[in-house]
């Protein structure tokens, strides 16, 4: 079985001193693919191919680490994208949101849209891949764990639950190899007119704690999300699936 | 009889000693190259040998005299054997010159043979328990075969009977000492020893010096190996240096790993680096295992990777690098370089160190400390100090190293109490604040020589923009490497230890001192001030002008037990039967002392984790700054009434 796997890598910053390094997420993601496919991984960075925290990547044992040159503001996805189609990938592997740059965490879903395939969030395992399709664990809130079946070839995000990066040592980093794409480089029209600014923790919601007991701390703290309210629709058309859809869209204040 | 006889067994044994030490000295030369002054070390050898060997030697009487009988006795017995007996010199002053000699070396071997009716543990046995036998057999024939050269019995004395037993005792002694010499027997100590004291990988510790800053990896170059990953890694005089070994265990009685049941004996893991260079299996070792792992399981040879086939990755992650093991080998071995050496293939090349190894060397990468704390934290400690800055002042007597005790609020107490004691005495000091780096001494411990070779270019870097006459730190491990490892890489300071800084000080008169108050104390020397560095005395010194009297532990100078907490240990944390600081708890208490004085933020930390009741623990800075008196006492505020805390439950 020799699976087409490609991880993208992103420059990371160090959350107290903001020094580039790898990203954890992606670094994952680079794990998660050396688990995969072995020496077979494909590593995929656009941006600048002198940045050393890339070769943190190479430091996991990667021979090799392809790199979409561009130069900084520039838009990243036209180049994924026509790379990934090109390049036959079956399995895509990315952190959820990178540590530098915009970091909105947008870029998984709109290759998956550009490219038309599949999208997982949150992977936690490639359980196996048969007959062009994967089966997968996707991680949910409280370490619970949702078994998906996936067409092949789909991108997938990994976050905090899928399996440690492997350290990264000096000797296979300064061997591997930074290869230089060069591709048309399309400007963020977006990012050059926005302004960029700290964001702001964003405001805790208050937690009120009403276990009296330890043994009720530990239920809420392992129990499963539970909305209540939530309506399970089986057996009705598509038209009463949308309906029902768009009353909850209104309703929530999401549609107006 | 004898008289054809001994010329032929002696020259034979000769000639298969002198193919044996050829076939010895290639397995060595597997081993990369090494700069050695190959001349110049063959002469000073005999003078390394009867000094700086014996020192060692001598710190047990018993075996010291016991050697000097046996050894001098053997190699003078086995030169005039062979003017006399293999040349047929029968010259009567030769024969009365052998007679002497061989009853030295017997009344030696005696005395061996004695120490070995009840060995210690760490002892090797196997062939060890046959030498003094064979030394026995070697002495005594060759004293009887002497005598008719020396006129006292008649030349055919005893008839064909004794000249049979004669002949055979001859064959024994001079298979082991000759023969058994360079084919691996246990004389082999006698012949590798020699030609390792002449090609020591550090030649500066011999005539009273002191070596003990590891040596840096040439980065540079690629196609240079990171660090050991098979036999043939090491230097060729590194592989003699392991031949050498005598197997008397010195090392493994003093490795506080070994004691606390962590898979660690320094003993095995040289007769490990020796099947290494040999080839073959572990099974013919006749002394203590590595902690919980049995002996036979593990074999190499020299084209073979060490870790996982003859060393597992945890016996060389147990290594605390206390050199406690190469302070007391009788043949001055080099167990730490060879263990950070095969460190560094682990990490530079596998990315395999194991625990919170990586994240520590990220933390370090990314932050500059170990903990990954913030960087602009660093001088959080001294908020309210006004401390000088280097890069405001630009110059400055005494540079205060700070280390990355910075960031640990227990250590922040000894920093602030050093402090207090500088602008006691008025010191002109400052520190280098936020421009401050790790010094490396964890990362280059790890094996992690390219960040270590990082944050000291770094570090020089940043000293080089200011003028100070010294560098004075709180912490051991900072002081060693801004000391004795920067200098490679063209750092060269003055640098002190507080406490040899104090001691000056207090001696010079500058610290208006009164006497320290109430409980007895004990001291507690750092590895990596003691023995790395030598300095036992200034510590003393400075608990001596408060009026302390150390209640000395039975383990301390240059027998100090660790404190378990050097060399990543505490980061790799193999586990054992007990706790390394735990021991070391135990030997202060031996003392009765209440309160223990320790000059090193890791000693500290290792200490103070032993669970209470328990001695305190107290920087030497924070007795000094307790025992200070105010020059002119301000008017005393009354008393404020006294206030108990607030219970918390």
């Amino acid at each position: 079985m020799s699976t087409n796997v490609i991880s993208l890598v992103s420059i990371g910053a160090h959350p107290t001193s903001g020094r580039p390094r790898r990203a954890d997420q992606d670094a994952r993601a680079v794990e998660l693919g050396l688990q995969l496919a072995g020496d077979n991984l494909q590593v995929l960075h656009a941006g600048d191919v002198a940045e050393p925290a890339l070769r943190a990547y190479l430091g996991m044992g990667l021979e090799q680490l392809h790199v979409l040159e561009q130069p900084p503001g520039a838009d990243a996805l036209p180049a994924l994208t026509a790379y990934l189609r090109d390049a036959g990938a079956q399995v895509v592997l990315t952190g959820s949101q990178a540590e530098t740059g915009e970091g909105s965490g947008m870029l998984p879903f709109l290759l998956a849209e550009g490219l038309g395939w599949p999208l997982v969030i949150g992977l936690a395992q490639v359980e196996s891949i048969n007959d062009g399709s994967a089966l997968v664990l996707q991680a949910l809130p409280r370490g619970q764990r949702r078994r998906l079946k996936v067409k092949l070839p789909f991108l997938a995000t990994v976050d905090n639950a899928a399996p440690k990066p492997r350290q990264s040592a000096y000797g296979p980093a300064r061997r591997g190899e930074l290869a230089a794409d060069d591709v048309e480089v399309v400007e963020d029209e977006l990012l050059a007119v926005a302004t960029l600014q700290p964001a702001k923790p964003r405001p805790k919601r208050l937690k009120v704690i009403k276990a009296k007991s330890g043994a009720d701390r530990m239920k809420a703290a392992t129990a499963k999300a539970s909305g209540g309210g939530g309506q399970v629709l089986k057996g009705v058309t598509a038209q009463a699936g949308a309906e029902a859809i768009l009353k909850l869209l209104i309703e929530e204040g999401v549609v107006r | 009889m004898l008289n054809t006889l001994l010329p032929i067994l002696l020259f034979a044994a000769l000639a298969l000693a002198a193919l044996g030490a050829l076939r010895r000295v290639n397995m060595w030369r597997r081993g990369r190259p090494a700069k050695v002054d190959l001349l110049g070390g063959l002469f000073a050898m005999p003078k390394r040998y009867m000094v700086d060997l014996h020192h060692v030697v001598a710190r047990d009487k018993y075996i010291a005299n016991t050697h000097v009988a046996t050894a001098g006795g053997a190699v003078a017995s086995i030169v005039l054997a062979i003017l006399v007996h293999g040349f047929g010199l029968h010259n009567r002053i030769l024969g009365y010159a052998l007679l002497l000699m061989s009853a030295v070396m017997f009344v030696g071997a005696i005395f061996m043979y004695l120490r070995r009716r009840n060995p210690p543990a760490r002892l090797s046995k196997g062939p060890w328990m046959r030498l003094p036998k064979s030394l026995l057999a070697f002495s005594a024939s060759f004293f009887l075969v002497t005598l008719p050269v020396a006129g006292i019995l008649p030349a055919n004395f005893g008839g064909w009977v004794l000249a049979v037993i004669l002949g055979i005792g001859v064959l024994w002694g001079v298979s082991e000492l000759l023969f058994g010499m360079t084919w691996g027997g246990p004389m082999k100590h006698a012949f590798a020893g020699a030609l390792h004291l002449a090609w020591h990988r550090r030649p500066e510790r011999f005539g009273g010096g002191r070596s003990t800053g590891l040596k840096p990896l040439d980065l540079n170059n690629p196609d240079a190996p990171l660090g050991v990953e098979k036999p043939k890694d090491f230097t060729w005089n590194q592989l003699l240096g392991f031949d050498a070994c005598v197997q008397c265990g010195k090392c493994e009685a003093a490795c506080p790993a070994f004691a606390a049941g962590q898979p660690l004996n320094p003993k095995k893991l040289i007769q490990d680096m020796v099947v290494g260079l040999a080839g073959g299996t572990d099974a013919k070792f006749a002394g203590s295992p590595y902690p919980g792992k049995p002996i036979g399981e593990h074999g190499g040879n020299p084209h073979q990777p060490i870790v996982n086939g003859l060393v597992d990755a945890e016996t060389l992650w147990s290594c605390t690098t206390c050199r406690a093991c190469v302070e007391e080998c009788p043949m001055m071995i080099e167990h730490v370089d060879a263990i950070v050496d095969m460190r560094r293939h682990l990490t530079l090349e596998k990315g395999a160190t194991p625990n919170k190894g990586a994240e520590v060397l990220e933390n370090l990468i990314a932050t500059d400390n170990p903990g990954g704390f913030a960087p602009g934290g660093r001088m959080n400690w001294a908020a309210d100090l006004n401390l000088n800055l280097l890069s405001e002042k630009k110059s400055t007597d005494v540079l205060f190293w700070v280390g990355d005790g910075a960031f640990d609020m227990r250590n922040q107490r000894t920093l602030r109490a050093f402090v207090k004691v500088l602008k006691a005495a008025k010191i002109d000091f400052a520190v280098l604040g936020l421009e401050e780096r790790d010094s490396g001494d964890v990362a280059r411990r790890l094996g992690d020589e390219a960040t270590f070779q990082l944050l000291a270019k770094r570090n020089i870097q940043t000293l080089a923009k200011y003028s100070f006459n010294r560098i004075v730190t709180c912490d051991p491990h900072s002081f060693h490497v801004l000391k004795n490892e920067y200098g490679a890489f063209d750092g060269n300071y003055l640098v002190q230890h507080h406490s040899t800084y104090m001691a000056e000080i207090i001696q010079a008169g500058a610290l208006n001192l009164g006497q320290h108050k109430g409980n007895s104390v004990t001291y507690h020397d750092p590895c990596y001030l003691g023995r790395y560095n030598g300095e036992y005395e200034a510590p003393r010194e400075v608990l001596r002008a408060l009026g302390i009297e150390v209640k000395e532990m039975q383990r301390s100078g240059f027998r100090s037990r660790c404190c378990g907490g050097g060399g990543g240990a505490p980061i790799t944390d193999i586990p054992g039967k007990q706790r390394i600081p735990d021991m070391r708890m135990e030997d202060i208490r031996e003392t009765g002392a209440e309160l223990v004085a320790v000059g090193c933020p890791q000693c500290t930390a290792m200490l103070e984790g032993v669970v209470e009741p328990r001695p305190l623990i107290k920087d030497i800075a924070e007795l000094v700054a307790d025992a200070l008196l105010e020059d002119a006492a301000p008017n005393k505020p009354a008393t404020p009434a006294k206030r108990e805390p607030a219970e918390v439950h």
